[in-house]
């Protein structure tokens, strides 16, 4: 056996002998009641952060650090790495390639016309749900109103955030219908008025019962062991890659369905019958 | 409103969304999109060349084939119409060279028959030139041979007197 192994080996075990003592021989600090904590990650009601003088949710502060973090990539990969492009793609050009194709060819196929303006929108929206998802298992910490500590979670996991893209992809569906049927395009997307609180609710629930599942796992100390590898990082990677997924799909498909052309009704003349008769 | 619905802050999570929808469409997807039609147009256009290639160079090989399989018989036209060429060219020549030759003879011909008048013309001269000198030599020739025979005889014989008298 090497010895940096043999060190290695030695420094891990000496920790988990530490944890496991502390574990056992010190009292555990009050918590709060279960429900409290839960109400608060679904209501944000007593832990608003002040905004430029607005109170808002941890959710938006969320939202704004993942436009600025996917902003600045954007520009860094703009400056530098798209003038590098070559016919022969790198591994990050073949990244970025892939990713663009993904929702490019994703419209494309739920979306026979018009569907340039469909993919810009879902390579957003899919971006931002993805990014602003795995933005959850960093725990970035900010300060509220009241001078407590808060940790910023999934900004779709706010009520507001989900509406809002919830809305926004529905507003885009009916720019469809309209763009390619006029007003029988905005009946045809009225029809599914349903679709805004489905889309806005689905993101909402699914975003909030992972954060409602991670604070629950966190709250009981006998939790904490192995359990936050499957919750915390695999739960999170998993429901960013099929949050993304599916609301993506559900817009394009939507716009595919109400940005298709109608179909002219042939009126069949009596000279018409006649002349079919005829033959 | 209930489960804390905001609307200013829907409004906020909106205009959010909306500069990095606008950033993301400017910076990342419409000029990796343009790239990728850009490459995908260089690779048809390629793509279009080759095939152009590729059916010309087919047709030049058929062409080869085609070529190479008449080359025989082709060979024995060349060669047939080259001999008859030749053949042609040597009458040619052969006629030429008779019709020169028959110049020459009859230039020669005429030559000569100038020349042997000029020859008989002037050996006609000559020979009366030769004859007067003849004469005149054979004329004037004995009269002096006389006339010294008859002087020496007499200086002879004035010798033979003197020689007496002595």
């Amino acid at each position: 056996m090497k010895k940096s192994a043999l060190i290695f080996t030695s420094v891990t075990v000496c920790i988990m002998v530490a944890l496991l003592l502390g574990i056992i021989f010190i009292e555990p600090a009050e918590t709060g009641d279960i429900t409290e904590t839960m109400k608060d990650a679904v209501l944000h009601e007593n832990d608003k952060i002040d905004f430029f003088g607005l109170p808002v949710n941890p959710g938006f502060i969320s939202a704004v650090i993942v436009t600025a973090i996917v902003v600045v990539f954007a520009v860094l990969v703009r400056i530098f790495a798209i003038p590098r492009f070559k016919l022969k793609p790198g591994k990050f050009q073949l990244l970025l390639e892939t990713m663009v194709d993904f929702f490019d060819s994703l419209a494309k196929q739920n979306s026979p016309h018009k569907n340039g303006f469909l993919g810009a929108y879902i390579f957003a929206a899919g971006t931002y749900i993805f990014v602003s998802t795995l933005l959850e298992l960093i725990g970035l910490q900010w300060t509220s109103i009241a001078g407590e500590s808060v940790t910023l979670g999934a900004p779709l996991a706010d009520i507001n955030g989900a509406i809002a893209l919830g809305v926004l992809s529905y507003l885009v569906i009916m720019s469809g219908g309209i763009a390619t049927n006029g007003f029988v395009g905005v009946g045809r997307t009225l029809k599914e008025f349903s679709l805004p609180i489905s889309m806005s609710f689905r993101l909402f629930g699914a975003l909030l019962s992972g954060l409602l599942v991670t604070e629950l796992v966190y709250h009981f100390i006998a939790l904490s062991f192995v359990l936050p590898v499957i919750v915390g990082v695999l739960f999170t990677l998993l429901h960013a890659v099929i949050q993304t997924y599916v609301l993506v799909m559900l817009t394009s498909l939507f716009y595919g369905e109400v940005s298709e052309p109608r179909k002219k009704k042939i009126k069949k003349s009596k000279r018409g019958l006649n002349a079919a008769a005829a033959k | 409103m209930p489960l804390n619905i905001d609307w200013r802050q829907i409004l906020l999570h909106l205009f959010n969304f909306c500069i990095l929808a606008l950033a993301l469409y400017f910076l990342l997807y419409k000029p990796v999109k343009n790239f990728m039609e850009k490459r995908k147009a260089h690779y048809e256009e390629e793509a279009e060349k080759s095939a152009k290639l590729k059916s010309e160079a087919e047709e030049m090989k058929k062409e080869y084939a085609e070529k190479l399989n008449n080359a025989d018989a082709e060979i024995e036209a060349k060669r047939s119409e080259a001999l008859h060429e030749l053949h042609v060219y040597r009458e040619k020549l052969v006629g030429e060279a008779e019709t020169e030759a028959g110049q020459i003879v009859e230039k020669a011909k005429k030559d000569a028959s100038r020349e042997r008048k000029k020859i008989i013309d002037g050996a006609g001269k000559e020979i009366a030139d030769m004859v007067g000198a003849a004469t005149e030599k054979l004329v004037l020739g004995s009269t002096s041979d006389a006339y010294d025979a008859f002087l020496n005889a007499a200086e002879k014989s004035i010798e033979k007197e003197e020689n007496e008298i002595k």
